[in-house]
């Protein structure tokens, strides 16, 4: 009789054991659905230009924000030419809003070096939103931080 | 004797209680991420094409604001858009009080402007303008990556 008591508690513990062990299995459907949820977020193909509006009661201004030293103001206008969007800063004028607006604004930039400048951007109100954008993404691209937009006249 | 032993041996099934709890959770998760995501962008706008811009990791705290484009009866003409925030359709003069609200309610709010690409800048202004009225310094103009 002892001996058969013995082995009914060993045989006990083992039946527990028996059947395949799920444990691994949630572990790495959790690991799996962690990477599927930032894989999408970075594979994504939207992304973002963020812009810091200067906000103030009456809405978008020229008034620049307060520094040590007046910035200075670079003007681009935009207007909208049948189809074409043309830029105009002064005298310089272009409808290629992606190579030669961008490679000015960076020629202009490296002038200016360390100066603070401030960007204005000037659409008229037939301008469609991507050649604003366009423009806008040239700036940023360039190293200008402060970039406004001004209300269409 | 051997009736116990029987006895002890019939828990040979597999656990599926955890499979189960995980498929669940999956479902509910989809279920609500979908129907979150439904809400917050609007079918058809096509957003901008812009070289540079960054990708937004944390998300928490956004507020959409969809500018979406309308036909109007003019051939060739667009009409003025629609603003849509969580499917409602809000009118620009409702737009700086309702903004004003969110950001008082959520200081940490992050103010996306989602526009299609063809509506001309005299209907952007107005929310731009109306964001600075709210108080909101930021603004993420969301746009996609050139293929």
């Amino acid at each position: 009789m002892p001996l058969h008591h013995g082995r009914r508690n060993k045989l006990v513990p083992m039946a527990a054991h028996v059947g395949p062990n799920m444990a691994p299995m949630v572990d790495v459907t959790l690991v799996i659905l962690i990477f599927f949820m930032l894989g999408s977020s970075l594979a994504s193909k939207t992304w973002f230009l963020t812009n810091h509006t200067p906000a103030i009661k009456g809405g978008l201004t020229n008034t620049p924000p307060t520094h040590r030293e007046p910035p200075l103001r670079l003007r681009i206008n935009l207007q909208q030419r049948g189809t074409h969007t043309v830029a105009l800063v002064g005298s310089f004028q272009t409808e290629d809003l992606v190579g030669q607006l961008a490679h000015w604004l960076v020629k202009k930039k490296r002038l200016f070096r360390k100066l603070h400048v401030q960007v204005l951007l000037l659409p008229d109100k037939n301008v469609p939103w991507q050649p604003v954008i366009t423009v806008y993404s040239d700036c940023i691209r360039a190293g200008y931080k402060h970039v406004a937009f001004g209300y269409p006249r | 004797m051997r009736l116990n032993r029987l006895t002890a041996m019939e828990s040979h099934h597999i656990n599926v209680t955890p499979l189960i709890d995980v498929v669940m959770c999956l479902i509910v998760f989809f279920l609500l991420v979908g129907h979150i995501a439904r809400q917050a962008a609007v079918r058809g706008v096509r957003v901008p094409v812009a070289l540079h811009g960054k990708t937004m990791l944390d998300k928490s705290g956004q507020l959409i604001i969809n500018v979406v484009p309308q036909a109007s009866d003019v051939p060739g003409v667009a009409g003025r858009p629609r603003i849509e925030i969580w499917s409602q359709t809000v009118t620009f003069a409702d737009l700086p009080a309702l903004l004003t609200a969110y950001a008082r309610r959520n200081p940490g709010l992050k103010l996306v402007l989602r526009a299609d690409r063809s509506i001309p800048y005299r209907y952007i202004a107005p929310v731009l303008a109306a964001c600075a009225q709210a108080g909101i310094g930021s603004v993420h103009f969301m746009t996609r990556r050139p293929s």
